[in-house]
């Protein structure tokens, strides 16, 4: 068996006496397209931004193909792609100007950096207002640029914090097939997404984290089982919502009953 | 859903939001402003940077109130003398000073223009314009330049009463009006620059008329050095001076020459001076006029795009040719910060305003006992001058990147290449705006004595890295959030300003008290020698923190990121 793309020992991260993260352990096999999932403040982005280097672990450690990332950061940095949450854009670049600024800070020559640069812009479909400042764009076209600038060195493991948000039908479909060509060119990515339709239909694996802890780890068909065998719905093919809703325990009954509580909008 | 709906619209407890300055929803709103402020102040302080920046405040306030009080006195006592001499012209010159200081300060000197919030985050709630344009004219009236001005007025009002304490009404409500027109008028123009500055075609009309202008005040500048030699002659003869009348028409026309005639008027029993003050109002209501001009647009959401609203679908095939032809993180820091200061107009403009302020006032500099003394030392204090204006970019460097931050963390560049980058884009501007300076100063007053250009250099190899180390410190330790496009001052920026500003004094400290023993014992040349060891002290300690740049941020990249790159 291949060693792990991305390799998680006893990662814990405290705030204070609060812990974020609390001895994650979690192996991404390469190739993978890999869905982390969690409700609101479970440690998603507390983990990502670890995995990513913008956050060091209180304890616990990270190895990204096999580099562990607390020694070799910068080497790590060479392998990963990113579109973190903020997306990490100079509002007062255009488009072209970013990517070319980019491509130079991951160390790629000039040349290359201008054609990949062009090639992205076009299949990003934001080729056609060369002169409008990044800070101008819409969320949607700020997403696509974040996502060429965090492939344009052709990353080995990609991070996306969720990539889909805010991004029309149209982009979104070329996004999938662009991220599906990269896992078949055997890359690895790791995506969070509170849109779980999307997480269903793209990733092979997923894990859940709730209030720090992986509740849940292993493909679609081994989380079903898992339900399964905890005694309910053994027959029923059950989708990711449903899955994520009975790990964390949540329903839409729940939500309900807490609307009416709201009594101006009941 | 329409229930929700029916509900929400029924809802009593929404205000209207149609109503003017002064309505319920209005007093609730700036109730809500005034306890977001104090909020924010006690929420700040709970933190030593906090803690720091009060002290900053406190410190600073201080010195703008002995800079308010002292020419207070000085023009309540010109005040008093003219009125008491019955002289027009002496009335005239405080109002005059009164009004340019505080209009040239307020648009040259960055540390007077304030610290204002920026009013366009309002523009989500239902704040009424009318609302709207008061709230800006009140944080107008927290700036140190609108406070100075105003204890000098006071100065004035009190000069006059004394003389004449018949006159305390008619003094008050000139001095009320005259004000009031000041606040309007630099809001105003700071409005307006803002929107100039914005873009690149009107960033570049409106350079090309502050150049202009100028070129036109350097010429006027002999003129009037000229004819203030003769007046003083005259003075010394005749006893006063005189204007000529041309000048004395056109000034009675405009603001302060009317504040004059509604002063002298009752004084001299020539008429109530009623006529003036309405002309001082037709004044206000221009000025008010462009200020809601502008305020409008910018309420309704305008767009300050660099960018043209339309272009073409092939224009993108057209690349231009980088600005340096070399490759690399450094280089590639280096170009896009030249990229985002050629796009901030206020920036820009910083750097520019020493080199108007040494355009302008060189002259002054020239004449008056001691102006051959001040003549040879004008090149090492224009050049500290020149220093200044990069002062927010080289204490702050990493302030203007915003999200673009987390990039320099994600990237697999050593974060030393991305401080020499922006190190080395300072050192080019400064080398710039030195020989820009150098140029005029040699223009004005021509070639320093071989001993003081000697340990001008040497003070240059000096400062420069010392500045430099000190600055790459401060951008780690105390950033604050720079808004490129904006001309205003961000929270947190007093202490790092402090801190710089004390940085620059004991640089220019250190040189004076090298310079000043080896002139005194006829010993000027050793000067150099010494600035030169220190050269090497100071570039030692910049090579040292350079080295130590990477392990500095990454220990500090958390608050780092939450101080300069949050979004909200």
């Amino acid at each position: 068996m291949d060693s792990p793309a991305i390799a998680l020992r006893d990662l814990t991260r405290r705030f204070g006496t609060f812990t974020a993260v609390d001895h994650i352990n979690l192996n991404v096999a390469p190739g993978q397209f890999f869905g982390f999932l969690g409700p609101n403040g479970a440690g998603k982005s507390t983990t990502i931004k670890m995995l990513t280097g913008l956050l060091a672990p209180t304890s616990g450690s990270i190895e990204i193909l096999g580099i562990d990332f607390a020694a070799h950061p910068l080497d790590v940095k060479r392998q990963i792609g990113v579109v973190p949450e903020s997306l990490a854009l100079f509002g007062r670049l255009t488009a072209s100007e970013y990517l070319r600024f980019v491509g130079r800070m991951y160390g790629l020559d000039r040349d290359i950096t201008n054609r990949r640069t062009e090639e992205l812009l076009d299949f990003m479909n934001l080729a056609n207002e060369p002169k409008k400042l990044v800070t101008d764009f819409s969320h949607g076209m700020q997403k696509k640029l974040a996502l060429a600038a965090a492939v344009i060195h052709g990353p080995k493991v990609l991070f996306l914090d969720e990539p889909f948000e805010g991004v029309d039908a149209i982009a979104a479909g070329a996004l999938k097939t662009m991220l599906q060509r990269m896992i078949d060119r055997g890359a690895t990515i790791f995506l969070t997404s509170h849109v779980l339709e999307i997480v269903e239909r793209l990733c092979s694996h997923v894990a859940i984290i709730h209030q720090g802890r992986i509740v849940a780890n292993g493909s679609l068909d081994e989380l079903r089982a898992g339900i399964a065998l905890a005694g309910d719905n053994a027959n029923e093919k059950l989708t990711l919502e449903e899955i994520f809703l009975r790990v964390i325990g949540g329903s839409a009954e729940s939500s309900q009953e807490a609307l009416q509580e709201l009594s101006w909008l009941a | 859903m329409a229930g929700v709906n029916s509900s929400l619209t029924a809802d009593d407890s929404v205000l209207p939001s149609h109503a003017g300055p002064f309505s319920p929803i209005a007093r609730q709103q700036y109730a809500a402003l005034i306890w977001l402020q104090s909020r924010i102040f006690l929420n700040g302080i709970r933190t030593m940077r906090g803690s720091f920046e009060l002290g900053a405040r406190i410190l600073t306030g201080f010195l703008f109130f002995v800079i308010a009080v002292g020419p207070a006195f000085g023009l309540g006592f010109a005040a008093w003398a003219g009125v008491t001499n019955g002289s027009p012209l002496a009335v005239a010159i405080p109002l005059w000073v009164l009004c340019g200081v505080w209009q040239v300060f307020s648009a040259l000197v960055p540390a007077l223009a304030g610290q204002n919030p920026d009013l366009a985050h309002l523009l989500r709630f239902p704040v009424s314009f009318s609302s709207w344009i008061l709230l800006f004219l009140i944080y107008g009236v927290c700036t140190p330049s609108t406070l100075i001005g105003l204890f000098w007025a006071i100065g004035i009002g009190i000069g006059v009463t004394v003389a004449r304490p018949d006159l305390f009404l008619s003094t008050a409500v000139t001095l009320a009006l005259l004000v009031f027109f000041n606040i309007l008028l630099s809001r105003t123009i700071l409005a307006w620059v803002e929107r100039w500055m914005a873009q690149r075609r009107t960033r570049e009309i409106f350079t090309g008329i502050i150049l202009i202008l100028a070129l036109v005040a350097q010429s006027f500048n002999p003129a009037f050095h000229n004819y203030g030699r003769r007046v003083h002659g005259q003075a010394a003869h005749q006893g006063a001076p005189k204007i000529p009348a041309a000048v004395w028409t056109v000034q009675a026309a405009l603001p302060p020459g009317l504040a004059t005639a509604a002063l002298v008027q009752p004084m001299r029993h020539q008429g109530s001076g009623t006529l003036p003050l309405v002309g001082l109002g037709l004044y206000i209501i221009a000025i008010a006029g462009l200020l809601v001009l502008r305020l409008r647009a910018e309420s309704r959401g305008e767009n300050l795009s660099e960018a043209p609203r339309t272009s073409s679908p092939s224009a993108h095939k057209v690349r231009r040719a980088p600005f340096l032809d070399f490759s690399g993180p450094i280089a590639a820091v280096f170009e896009k910060d030249l990229l985002y200061l050629l796009r901030s107009g206020p920036m820009l403009y910083a750097l520019a305003a020493p080199l108007v302020m040494v355009f302008l006032f060189g002259g002054a500099m020239r004449s008056g006992s001691f102006g051959h003394l001040r003549a040879q030392y004008a090149l090492p204090l224009a050049l500290v001058w020149a220093f200044l204006g990069l002062t927010r970019l080289v204490t702050n460097n990493l302030g203007g990147d915003g999200q673009g931050l987390y990039l320099y963390f994600l990237s697999p560049t050593p974060l030393r290449s991305v401080i020499l980058g922006k190190n080395a884009l300072h050192l080019m501007l400064f080398l710039l705006e030195a020989v820009l300076i150098t140029g005029l100063v040699i223009f004005r007053f021509g070639l320093p004595a071989p001993s003081v250009a000697g340990a001008t250099l040497a003070w240059i190899l000096f400062a420069v890295p010392a500045n430099f180390a000190i600055g790459n410190l401060l951008s780690i330790l105390m950033p604050y959030r720079m808004n490129m496009s904006r001309m205003r001052k961000e929270p947190g920026a007093l202490g790092n300003g402090l801190l710089s500003t004390l940085t620059q004094v004991a640089v220019l400290g250190i040189a004076v008290l090298v310079y000043l023993p080896c002139a005194a014992f006829d010993h000027p040349w050793l000067a150099t020698p010494i600035l030169l060891a220190l050269a090497a002290v100071s570039t030692f300690a910049y090579l040292r923190i350079l080295a130590n740049v990477d392990r500095l941020l990454q220990s500090k990249q958390e608050s780092l990121l939450l101080e300069l790159a949050r979004t909200a």
